[in-house]
């Protein structure tokens, strides 16, 4: 049974997230702050640690912080309060495995702590959200310059439709909701048109697919969302 | 200080005066009395010199003193507007703890046979949803204020139609009529340098709006067209309106009208729109009668 370290200085949300979390089917471990956070990762070696980034004293970012550059590769979910963008791509910079805003589904937590437990610890520590270039077949995204090639040749996307295709390749195998799409990538959440979604996907599809009318990378899941189906690898 | 400079340098030339006056009483100053005679026409003259001179004066203290308060009054208005922005986020993240221990609290009620327990529970969850929405919906009108655009051309004419296509399958569409005019003659609009996404949002927000306010057998008419050097798209419907002394409060967050109280919704569309705008360096205008309709305008520059 997987195990879970739940941080967070809130008792009123520790003490019913635990419980929900065992329902869900993990062992749960919780600590009240950062300090504690830490301790309890050195000596219950938990397999996910879901960690609140305000905090008094030691904050989550700077747990997250510590654990990496001691070599720590336990995937860490973040539990952020602040929905800028910045602040986002910052805790991914940083090693973070994937973050949920407050206030959250406590489905969606559990959605997230599987497929994050699912991708498992890539080979050279780096998780997909955090890798620079990533990598699927002769399809490859770097990061750091936000350019996209195909065969070695580089393909013409909107920023846009790259940050789509960079969560959708950090993301491999799992199925996005349209109106996850439009939080992570655009940054809103209101539930007018998850139609931009599908305008993006289609210029994503001419440009990485083979055959657009027959997608093999960005697939649509009927009624759900999309997926990326290719294997993704850091580098 | 400068008001106390100012006011020496008006007393100096009286004081001067005095000063020689009091010289030349005293003998100090050579004796000869000075006759100055001059014609009706030159006393006028210089009579009306000196009224000038005067006035213009006088305006000149006036404009630098507009000048001031201007400067002032605007940044007064940045001041509110920062600190309204900085309640909202207080606010927003006061919410956000007690919301996240709500939402795992109701999650773990187990639904139990009695039916209006099972009543309630669903109530605190619907309601718990809906702040939480209303909390993340307010942080995005400050994060639209802040953010940095994905600017490039955009073909409005195209962005309506397909925001138009969407409104033609929201739900009560059916019923209503919806019309959309845009310019092909003599030539179509311009590209107007934006963020599309933003600007989808705020055209179908408006459309939203409008056939939300807009009762069955009603007409919604969507326009566009260049005006110097701006596009202005116009959503209009001959919904219920809103009372001239409401206008100008439909643009604050959260803001609700009590004639539309029975509509559902967060007060939060229009400021948002007028967010995604005003971030595109336009602007937003509404005419509304009660009865007939409404008029919302958004003017964006070419």
């Amino acid at each position: 049974m997987p195990s879970i370290l739940l941080v967070d200085d809130e008792t009123a949300i520790t003490d019913n997230l635990a419980p929900f979390l065992v329902r869900a089917g993990f062992e749960v471990v919780v600590a009240g702050d950062g300090d504690a956070a830490l301790a309890r990762i050195a000596d219950s070696a938990p397999s996910l640690v879901v960690l609140d980034v305000l905090m008094p004293g030691r904050d989550g970012r700077s747990v997250l912080r510590e654990v990496r550059q001691g070599g720590g590769t336990v995937p860490i979910i973040l539990l952020t309060q602040i929905g800028e963008s910045g602040e986002r791509a910052m805790a991914l910079e940083e090693g973070a495995d994937d973050y949920l805003n407050k206030p959250f589904d406590p489905h969606e937590l559990v959605a997230r702590i599987r497929a994050v437990l699912r991708r498992g610890t890539p080979p050279a520590g780096r998780s997909l959200t955090a890798a620079q270039r990533l990598r699927s077949g002769s399809l490859v995204l770097d990061r750091t310059s936000q350019r996209v090639f195909r065969d070695d040749a580089e393909v013409v996307l909107t920023p846009r439709a790259t940050t789509l295709l960079a969560f959708l390749m950090s993301h491999p195998g799992e199925t996005v909701s349209r109106e996850r799409l439009l939080e992570e990538v655009w940054g809103w959440s209101f539930h007018t048109s998850t139609r931009t979604v599908d305008t993006r996907v289609a210029e994503l599809r001419r440009v990485v697919e083979v055959d657009s009318a027959d997608p093999q990378l960005v697939v649509t899941v009927p009624g759900e969302g999309y997926r990326f189906v290719g294997t993704v690898e850091a580098g | 200080m400068a008001r106390t400079v100012g006011w020496v340098v008006a007393v100096l030339p009286l004081v001067a005066g005095a000063v020689l006056a009091w010289l030349g009483q005293t003998g100090r100053l050579p004796g000869e009395r000075y006759d100055v005679g001059a014609l009706p026409g030159d006393w006028a003259l210089a009579a009306g010199g000196a009224v000038t001179a005067v006035a213009v004066l006088v305006l000149l203290v006036a404009t630098v003193r507009d000048r001031r308060w201007g400067r002032r009054l605007r940044d007064r208005t940045a001041e509110a507007a920062q600190d309204r922005r900085l309640l909202l986020s207080r606010l927003d993240h006061e919410l956000k703890n007690p919301l996240t221990a709500m939402r795992a609290a109701t999650a773990n009620v187990a639904a139990g046979s009695d039916p209006a327990q099972a009543a309630a529970v669903r109530t605190i969850e619907e309601q718990v949803l809906r702040l939480s929405r209303l909390t993340t919906d307010l942080r995005k009108i400050a994060d639209i204020e802040s953010a940095r655009l994905d600017r490039r051309p955009v073909d409005l004419a195209d962005l309506i139609e397909e925001m138009v296509d969407v409104a033609r399958d929201l739900p009560g569409a059916a019923e209503r009529e919806l019309a959309l005019d845009l310019p092909r003659a003599p030539w179509p609009l311009p590209p107007v340098p934006g963020d599309a996404d933003l600007l989808s949002l705020a055209v179908a927000n408006l459309l939203d709006n409008a056939l939300k306010y807009t009762p069955p057998g009603g007409r919604v008419e969507v326009r566009a067209r260049e005006a110097a050097g701006s596009v202005v798209v116009e959503v209009a419907d001959t919904g219920q309106g809103i009372a001239p002394d409401e206008l100008p409060q439909v643009w604050e967050e959260m803001y609700r009208s009590p004639s539309a109280r029975a509509v559902p919704g967060s007060g939060l569309g229009l400021p948002l729109v007028r967010a995604v705008v005003e971030r595109h360096g336009g602007h937003v205008t509404a005419d509304s009668r009660v009865g007939e309709g409404t008029v919302v305008r958004l003017s964006l520059p070419v």
